[in-house]
């Protein structure tokens, strides 16, 4: 009906554009030096030293309280004989107060179980570089790779007083994890070569796990936010079954193992569950079940799936700060429901929140700064450690229409979008000049980083040579228009870009970056889509293009999806070439891209690599094929857009100037949370 | 009595009810009004990319939320008006976009100036559009409305998205008036079950909540759909729940006409049933029908602008009313860009004008009561 003049609006002049092309790089630290809101990493720190620990402890007044009333045992008795000590970033501080803070509901489960992720086995350090204890007190890992030793604290208890030894591991491993009714399908974590590992007792407080092939990476699959490292609160919840331990003591009332599974599902039906599974799945959820025994410093009083998600200190919590006073200083977490991001956003620049940086919109900050005064809050800017908040992954395996397909797998034709991308422009409208512009790669901070270099390889605006590349492959024909047409039927070119409104307004950026292809004579319609959607048309092998984060990206191992299509729940780069790589070549296409192929190899091989150096090393050679292949093409990283925008209650004690925002640091946990205090 | 008088008494006389219609509709100076106003916004409607004086899909960072701009009308004496140029700082403390006025440098406008390519009508090549600036430097601009977070130009934005709103309004009044005019047309003239099931239906779709209702609807639209597509569906759904009003009215005047002698008389000489509802029977309520439309085109209008601030309407790149509206239903366009929220004026403007018209409309469509 109205086809013609659609068009011809998409057609019209870009108006002053064309001074635009000044030189890219450009300093973010200079700009955010002058605002004072970025600060240096750091968090409290670990003493290892046994002879500076505290030989008294002492414990919160509502505690002590219950204590002289004999309903909770002695400080001295809840605390493991080798508690984590902690030396809190400024000063010793005082129990109480409530930290008040938004969520959207059940969905939005991660908002709590980050609170309390320092229920891993192990961590990461504040500043995200160096794997620390948690729960574990030591590990060892075996010359060959094949064993590791997790070592407990000995006296360490479960939040009802329960010891937590490594019967727990045990249960979880044989009871729960090889149990198909709950776990289907064995995970990659703990099949280094596709072989299943397990896990043995060695006694009360010593685990190992111990693998037939050299499996170096799992320290770091530890302390990651992986499937067999990432604790309890995470794993447990959402009907997974993940997470290395659980505790035994109460749920296994709800195995048939332990009873019959007739007993267990007369149960379940009796508190209304269809049968045991379903029921096990309710148990072991610390978000729903307030009777699960649990490690992290708060457990849920009044669970998720109501307007106030509170959560309560956990008596039993296994660290101390250096004058011996048990942890956390904080009695409660209240999350108070709210029905979008928005009414988070106006709730925080209120001043209604102790802290919180989770859903908080950086297009929002200059009226997040302007209330301070008013909110009495201060507010931190954490600059993330990925490459690319906004990136552009180009499906490798599509095939619906041969022609897009054989563009969008030509590595010149991606290389000119890359360098049609005014990167300058989009940081400075949507990440307000904050973010630094680059390829995927991450920040040079990570070890990991193939180097500066590779943050502008291909990824800096070059219309000349954008224009160069596409009529050197082939693509010299225009429309009336000007833009490129197909060579299979001289229509025009039509790039898809799916997008979803989620971290980022992605459709919004996506038109712009359609707008700025303009000039190098490509069209791209981007077509703003539900997440539940895109997802299914990605896993679909349908999508062109997909616009999404690379967030998790800065250690490449622990969490790949996002750099390389290894995982079928989000594979962006190719759908069928995750499905193949997931299932060892059983199903799904192999790549015929040699670069992609060596890249896939690479990250293979990284587990069976002995040091450190050296996986570091073939991290950095696999991102040195990404970033020239560019497969995914980066846009604005190393900002504040996911989690970064910070509003801290002036009444708090303890908070570190700037925190680690990345997947591994499980934001905000790798500051400690526990250690932060209300000062009046 | 004086011969003036006399004149217009017989003037009255044999005047056909058109004019009898026109001469009452006169009096009414604020339907005229609106009137000339709703002429006014249908004249955009086709001239839409003429009025635009930037291309409303270019974006460009430098002209990213700029507020409105005052246009200066009489250089050294005389009328040459200009606009200043301006230069965009981003305050580092605060991060706000500032534009400081270049005093000393003046742009000055011009009319009947190239722009952006467009098609008049979808068909005929163009590029002339009612204002521009002579001798610009790339980053000068005009900027009547200011500028939105992307820096699309608000004003051609405005133009553009008013051709869309009203057209939908338009098209989903014809379609409904279609539906209204013939199921409220067989309700009455076969009655029975048909007449049943009919007012049945009407009662069912009038008692549903009409935004809930929507929602489904629109939830319904495929997501893969093409903006084009989108555009037609709502307008389907819109009209769907448009039509129940005018069935009714249709329906009755039906019934009461049924009775009247000169339509016996035209059973009587055997005219078909066709003949007689749209020889006999339809001119005889025109009127009315064209005053139930200019009554309900409002409801339409406000229809798609509030399923597309709701997110359930049309989407981006499309341009509406709704779309321009969803964009400023945040807290900092409230506090950093205030006049965004402009694009209410237009809506508001339409709905008055379109009431206050179907309300001289009605008046004079009966110019003996």
């Amino acid at each position: 009906m109205k086809k013609a003049f659609w068009l011809g609006m998409a057609t019209s002049v870009v108006m002053g554009l064309a001074g635009a092309l000044t030189a890219q790089a450009q300093q973010p630290s200079a700009n955010l030096a002058a605002s004072g809101l970025v600060g240096k990493l750091e968090g409290p720190e670990i003493i290892s030293d046994a002879s500076k620990w505290p030989k008294a402890f002492q414990e919160s007044p509502d505690l002590a309280a219950l204590v002289k009333d004999g309903k909770l045992p002695a400080v001295k008795d809840r605390l493991p004989s080798e508690p984590m000590v902690l030396k809190p970033l400024a000063e010793v501080g005082k129990y109480g107060g409530t930290w008040r803070r938004g969520f959207l509901g059940p969905g939005d489960w991660e908002n709590g179980n980050r609170l309390n992720a320092s229920d891993k086995l192990l961590f990461w350090d504040p500043t995200g570089t160096k794997i620390v204890p948690s729960a574990a007190k030591s590990w060892e890992q075996s010359a060959d790779g094949k064993t590791i030793r997790v070592n407990l604290r000995k006296g360490m208890r479960w939040s009802d007083g329960a010891p937590f030894t490594a019967d727990d591991f045990v249960f979880w491993f044989e009871d729960l994890y090889s149990n198909k009714d709950i776990v289907s399908a064995p995970i990659a974590d703990m099949s280094p070569g596709g072989k299943p590992g397990k896990v043995v007792k060695i006694d009360d407080t010593t685990v190992e796990f111990q693998f037939e092939n050299p499996h170096f990476l799992f320290i770091d699959f530890l302390a990651g936010d992986t499937l067999i490292g990432g604790g309890q609160s995470v794993r447990q919840s959402q009907g997974t079954t993940y997470g290395a331990y659980a505790p035994k003591h109460y749920l296994k009332q709800f195995l048939p193992k332990y009873s019959s599974e007739q007993a267990v599902n007369e149960k379940a039906k009796a508190e209304g569950f269809e049968n045991w599974v379903k029921m096990l799945h309710f148990k072991k959820d610390w978000t729903l079940n307030t009777a699960l025994p649990t490690i992290g410093p708060w457990k849920t009083t009044n669970p998720i799936n109501t307007p106030t998600w509170v959560l309560e200190r956990n008596p039993y919590y296994w660290a101390v700060d250096t004058a011996g006073n048990q942890l956390p200083y904080i009695d409660k977490v209240v999350l108070t429901l709210a029905e979008d991001s928005e009414v988070i956003n106006l709730r925080a620049i209120g001043g209604n929140y102790d802290m919180q940086e989770r859903h908080i919109s950086l297009s929002k900050l200059p009226v997040v700064l302007d209330n301070q005064q008013k909110g009495g809050y201060k507010v931190h800017l954490d600059l993330a450690l990925h490459g690319s908040d906004t990136t552009l992954f180009i499906n490798q395996s599509y095939k619906a229409d041969p022609e897009i397909a054989k563009w969008l797998t030509n590595a010149d034709f991606r290389r000119a979008l890359s360098m049609g991308i005014d990167r300058k422009q989009l940081n400075e409208t949507f990440w307000l000049g904050i973010g630094t512009p680059g390829s995927v790669a991450p920040s040079v901070q990570m070890p990991q980083s193939p180097g500066k270099e590779y943050r502008e390889k291909w990824s800096v605006l070059d219309l000349a040579k954008a224009n160069q590349l596409l009529d050197s492959i082939g693509l010299t024909k225009k429309d009336s228009d000007g833009y490129r047409v197909r060579t299979d039927n001289g229509e025009r070119l039509r790039i898809q870009i799916q997008a979803v409104k989620a971290l980022l307004p992605w459709p919004q950026q996506g038109e712009m970056i359609a707008e700025q292809w303009r000039k190098i004579g490509i069209q791209a319609d981007v077509r703003e889509m539900e997440r539940t959607l895109a997802t299914t048309r990605t896993r679909n092998n349908e999508h062109q293009i997909m616009i999404w984060t690379n967030g998790g990206t800065e250690l490449l191992y622990l969490f790949p999806r996002h750099a390389l299509p290894v995982d079928p729940t989000e594979a962006y780069v190719g759908p069928e070439f995750a499905t193949w790589f997931s299932s060892n070549g059983a199903n799904g296409r192999a790549p015929t891209d040699p670069n992609l192929l060596k890249a896939l190899e690479l990250f293979r091989s990284a587990s069976a690599e002995k040091t450190e150096a050296g996986r570091d090393k073939i991290a950095q050679d696999i991102w040195k094929i990404l970033v020239d292949q560019q497969y995914m093409i980066g846009t604005v990283g190393e900002s504040p857009a996911q989690f970064g925008v910070r509003l801290v209650s002036n009444k708090l004690g303890n908070i570190p100037s700037r925190s680690c925002i990345a997947q591994h640091c499980r934001t905000p946990s790798s500051s400690h949370p526990e250690t932060w205090f209300y000062k009046q | 009595m004086s011969t003036d008088q006399t004149s217009r008494e017989e003037q009255f006389a044999v005047a056909t009810q058109w004019q009898l219609t026109w001469w009452r509709f006169r009096k009414h100076k604020l339907a005229v009004l609106s009137g000339l106003i709703v002429i006014a916004f249908y004249i955009i409607v086709l001239f839409a990319d003429f009025f635009a004086y930037a291309d409303p899909h270019a974006t460009d960072s430098r002209r990213s939320h700029i507020p409105p701009q005052t246009i200066h009308f009489f250089d050294d004496g005389a009328f040459k008006p200009y606009v200043h140029g301006l230069t965009q700082k981003r305050d580092l403390r605060t991060f706000k976009l500032s534009y400081q006025i270049d005093p000393d440098r003046k742009v000055y406008l011009d009319v009947f100036a190239e722009g952006y390519r467009y098609n008049l009508f979808g068909l005929i090549p163009s590029s002339t559009h009612l204002l521009g600036l002579k001798n610009a430097q790339p980053e000068d601009g005009i900027f009547l409305l200011g500028t939105d977070l992307v820096g699309r130009d608000l004003w051609s934005r405005i133009m553009v998205a008013t051709r869309i709103s009203l057209t939908i309004g338009l098209a989903g009044v014809t379609v409904s008036l279609f539906l209204g005019v013939l199921l409220g047309g067989l309700s009455a003239v076969y009655g029975g079950v048909v007449d049943m099931m009919i007012q049945r239906l009407i009662e069912i779709l009038r008692s549903m909540p009409t935004i809930p209702l929507w929602m489904g609807l629109a939830a319904a639209l495929p997501n893969t759909w093409t903006v084009i597509q989108v555009y037609l569906a709502i307008t389907i759904i819109i009209s769907f729940l448009g039509w129940t009003d005018l069935a009714r009215v249709v329906r009755g005047k039906f019934l009461a006409l049924r009775n009247e002698d000169f339509i016996a008389a035209a059973e009587l000489a055997g005219a078909s049933q066709f003949r007689i509802i749209f020889h006999h029977m339809l001119p005889s309520f025109l009127s009315h029908i064209i005053a139930a439309t200019s009554l309900a085109l409002p409801a339409m209008i406000i229809s798609e602008t509030s399923l597309s601030f709701l997110g359930l309407g049309l989407r981006p790149p499309a341009i509406s009313w709704g779309i321009l509206l969803q964009d400023a239903q945040n807290i900092e366009t409230l506090a950093l860009a205030p006049w965004l929220l402009a694009a209410a004026v237009p809506v508001i403007i339409i709905i008055l004008a379109f009431n206050f018209l179907g309300d001289g409309l009605r008046d004079a469509a009966d110019p003996y009561g």
